[in-house]
């Protein structure tokens, strides 16, 4: 029986993901973890419009009868949680930043608040991006330095203590990224206004 | 190797001799300083078989990497040693001075043993330990002593015991830079029973810097994240710690007149906006910090640092008492007498119950500000009533037949934070090895002021693994050693990347959280090895079974069960509250504990 606190969560987290164009209609995933239990999205579940029954648990190492129905970045999930110190974990498609992910091993902010936030989302690559033991690794080796990254050409994975940290990482990320794409199509000189940015790239 | 200095300073009391001992780098890797070596030096130093009490038992002072770094916060340092309170493990951490100089002296840690024959104060200097005759310094108060050893923030600094501390009181404090206080447990009483009244350090030496340029942009950036927390910037200088007063009263989580109620409806009279405004004369800061959260406060009668917010709350909503002035005397009071003002003031409001109730003649009663002070000194000297309130509140309320009345988790009197209108801050309480404390992950942070973000404080499912993580950060943080008010602005990824530049070994956030949790397990090792079983990971009758019948928290009592058999099994541990040889291999502790795996 999950608490009815933590599927408003992820009803409410689900549907602003979705009205954000941060994924398709049945894109991304998110769970949390509370010791070895995991709770996941059900495979196949649109997260703009959860249902109570579109939550899984299963374990986190040891698997049961939820796995059948969980999503298919489980694997990516409990890597995750084995590898750091996150409870929660966002996965979507965020448009600008994906399309950044295709030329760059990683992704610097230019504006403000995601220099403040991030400074730096590396950028990780494998061919076969989902549910595989490979990314899995990449991914959860990759969030135990930085608490967002990107997979390239796919996604981002955030984590956080909570569901609403992780979307603020995700949300911080795309935001970032298309204010990037705005100052490239300006295309004017970019006038540096950040001390030690030169410092971002060994964040 | 940066951060540490590599030494270990240990002094003998009973020979008056003293010896410097290499730091394993294996032990700093693992437990890196603070709180976590003093575990790990205990573990070994000190068994169940020592009365807490006794020459056998020892002190251990320690900083850790980061300490005078001069990143901020780096300023803290801690104690470690058997509580002679709660015969637990216990730590205590204090800010000021002390702790920088100290590091600049060169030493990482300082183990005190014996007991010396005479009182004696030491003077650490040069990396050489002059024992001094304290004969004429027993007796004296720690204000007194402090001036009398020559006190200056930047170049020497004092640590001492007041009266309580001599007279061996459960409650007593170690007082560092004159009003600062490793106050929880009685490690004062510890030093007392050692007849060591003081130690004065003096320091030059700078720690090493592994890479300099990343540690700059580090101390660049957290400055500028604690510049924009209004916490950290705002609502701490302004007001400090006393901020809490009415944001805890709101919630329904100000725990009132020995926690019979959970809101006080004079709360805005001790409110840290009403300290500002009738008594602050300003605010100072620790080294090495912007945040600048210390209170100098004055009344009638006294001028003195602080209070904080525990210690408005112990004297006030605990006692019933809305007499600002009188709470600030208390306090100033417990200063120059040693003694934890937490414990004092909750064990006075036990007795204020007690006698309320007809189980204890005295005059004490809720809402007697008139009394505080002159209980203070009764307790400090063991005089009267006072010797039975020296040793706080289980020990005087079992005396009287009730110990259901103190309001203590292995017998540590809790802070302010009522766990009923906080389900999580319960269940933290009853598993915190030093006994109830809000210093061991304080869940105000994500269950009221929404840091990092707001999670249901009345959710029980799932809040184990937010207490879990919070209790292994607090303990990392305790090991580093920082200030944990650093956190409301900075998040511990960024302490890992400052561990990293400055002691040249990689720590990601979650090897720095996994020190916390070595610690955290160590910490309850010990509590096992002592004899403390699940039984004693409870909370007073009162929190299970008696709920508010108004306010925001109406209706709640702690739902302790649920949430304490999830705790174990995501700590790891057995149904018993037993960490399973698995987890042990996995934090490498194993080898350390081979005996109780038996």
């Amino acid at each position: 029986m999950i608490d009815p606190q933590i599927y408003e969560k992820f009803r409410d987290i689900g549907r602003d993901l979705y009205v954000a164009n941060m994924i398709s209609s049945h894109g991304g995933n998110m769970s949390v973890c509370y010791g070895d239990r995991i709770i996941i999205k059900r495979r196949g579940a649109m997260l703009g419009n959860l249902k109570p029954h579109d939550l899984v648990e299963t374990g986190l190492e040891k698997n049961d009868s939820g796995v059948a129905l969980a999503s298919t970045e489980l694997i990516v999930h409990r890597a995750i949680y084995k590898a750091t110190p996150a409870l929660a974990i966002i996965h979507c498609h965020p448009r600008a930043a994906i399309a950044f992910s295709l030329s760059r091993d990683e992704i610097v902010p230019i504006d403000n608040e995601a220099s403040y936030l991030l400074k730096k989302v590396p950028v990780v690559t494998e061919e076969f991006a989902s549910g595989t033991p490979e990314m899995a690794n990449k991914v959860a080796n990759a969030l135990k330095d930085y608490k967002i990254i990107m997979l390239r050409g796919h996604g981002s994975f955030a984590i956080g203590q909570t569901l609403d940290e992780a979307f603020f990482w995700s949300t911080v990320l795309e935001e970032a990224c298309q204010i990037a794409l705005y100052a490239r199509i300006i295309n004017e000189p970019f006038l540096e206004y950040r001390k030690m940015s030169d410092s971002y790239h060994k964040f | 190797m940066g951060g540490w200095a590599g030494r270990i300073l240990e002094i003998d009391l009973t020979t008056q001799t003293y010896k410097t001992e290499v730091l394993d780098t294996n032990i700093a890797r693992l437990f890196v300083g603070g709180r976590g070596l003093g575990a790990r030096l205990l573990w070994d130093l000190v068994g169940p078989e020592v009365d807490p009490l006794s020459p056998q038992n020892v002190l251990i002072f320690t900083n850790g990497p980061l300490t005078a770094t001069g990143y901020q916060t780096s300023n803290r340092f801690s104690v470690s040693t058997k509580s002679p309170l709660t015969g637990t493990i216990l730590d205590a951490n204090g800010g000021g001075f002390w702790g920088m100089q100290f590091k600049k002296a060169g030493f990482d840690a300082m183990i005190i043993r014996g007991k010396s024959p005479q009182p004696v104060w030491l003077e650490i200097k040069g990396g050489a330990v002059t024992f001094h005759d304290a004969t004429e310094l027993w007796g004296k108060r720690v204000f007194e002593v402090t001036d009398q050893l020559g006190q200056n923030n930047h170049r020497r600094n004092v640590l001492c015991i007041g009266p309580a501390g001599e007279n061996l009181s459960r409650i007593a404090s170690i007082i560092v830079d004159r009003q600062r206080a490793l106050a929880r447990g009685g490690p004062g009483a510890v030093m007392g029973s050692k007849n060591l009244k003081a130690i004065v350090v003096e320091g030059t030496e700078k720690p090493k810097i592994e890479d300099q340029e990343r540690f700059k942009f580090m101390l660049y950036e957290s400055r500028k994240l604690l510049a924009a927390s209004p916490l950290t910037s705002q609502a701490l200088p302004e007001f400090g710690t006393a901020v809490l007063v009415n944001i805890m009263n709101t919630v329904g989580a100000l725990a009132t007149r020995n926690h019979q109620q959970v809101q006080f409806e004079k709360a805005e009279a001790i409110s840290g906006e009403e300290l500002t405004e009738k008594y602050l004369v300003k605010n100072e800061a620790c080294w090495a910090c912007p945040i600048a959260c210390t209170r100098v406060s004055r009344t009638d009668k006294v001028q003195g640092e602080g209070p904080e917010f525990e210690t408005i709350w112990a004297f006030g909503a605990q006692c019933g008492v809305d007499d600002l002035a009188a709470i600030i005397e208390a306090n100033t009071l417990c200063n120059d007498l040693g003694m934890d003002t937490i414990s004092a003031g909750s064990t006075i409001a036990c007795a204020m119950e007690l006698s309320e109730k007809g189980y204890l003649d005295s005059d004490l009663r809720f809402g007697r500000a008139d009394l505080l002070a002159p209980t203070l000194e009764q307790m400090a000297y063991r005089r009267d009533l006072g010797a039975e309130l020296a040793d706080g509140s289980l020990r005087l309320a079992t005396r009287y037949g009730h110990p259901e009345l103190s309001m203590s988790v292995k017998g540590l009197e809790m802070p302010a934070y009522d766990p009923r209108g906080m389900q999580g801050q319960g269940l933290l309480y009853a598993t915190s090895n030093r006994g109830g404390c809000h210093m061991r992950g304080n869940m105000v942070g994500i269950e009221v002021l929404g840091i990092p973000k707001l999670v249901d404080r009345f959710q029980v499912q799932g809040k184990a693994s937010f207490v879990i993580l919070h209790q292994n950060v607090s303990a990392a943080i305790d090991s580093l050693v920082l200030c944990k008010f650093t956190n409301l602005g900075v998040a511990e990824e960024y302490f890992a990347r400052v561990l990293s530049a400055v002691t040249g070994m990689h720590y990601a956030t979650g090897d720095l959280i996994r020190v916390g949790e070595r610690v955290w397990n160590l910490e309850r090792l010990y509590n096992l090895r002592e004899g403390f079983t699940e039984k004693d990971d409870t909370l007073p009758p009162r929190l299970l079974n008696e709920a508010p019948d108004h306010g925001p928290s109406q209706g709640w009592v702690v739902h302790l069960e649920p949430m304490l058999k999830e705790y174990y099994r995501a700590r790891g541990w057995d149904e018993h509250g037993v960490p399973l040889p698995r987890k042990l291999t996995e934090l490498e502790l194993d080898n350390l504990v081979k005996e109780i795996l038996k």
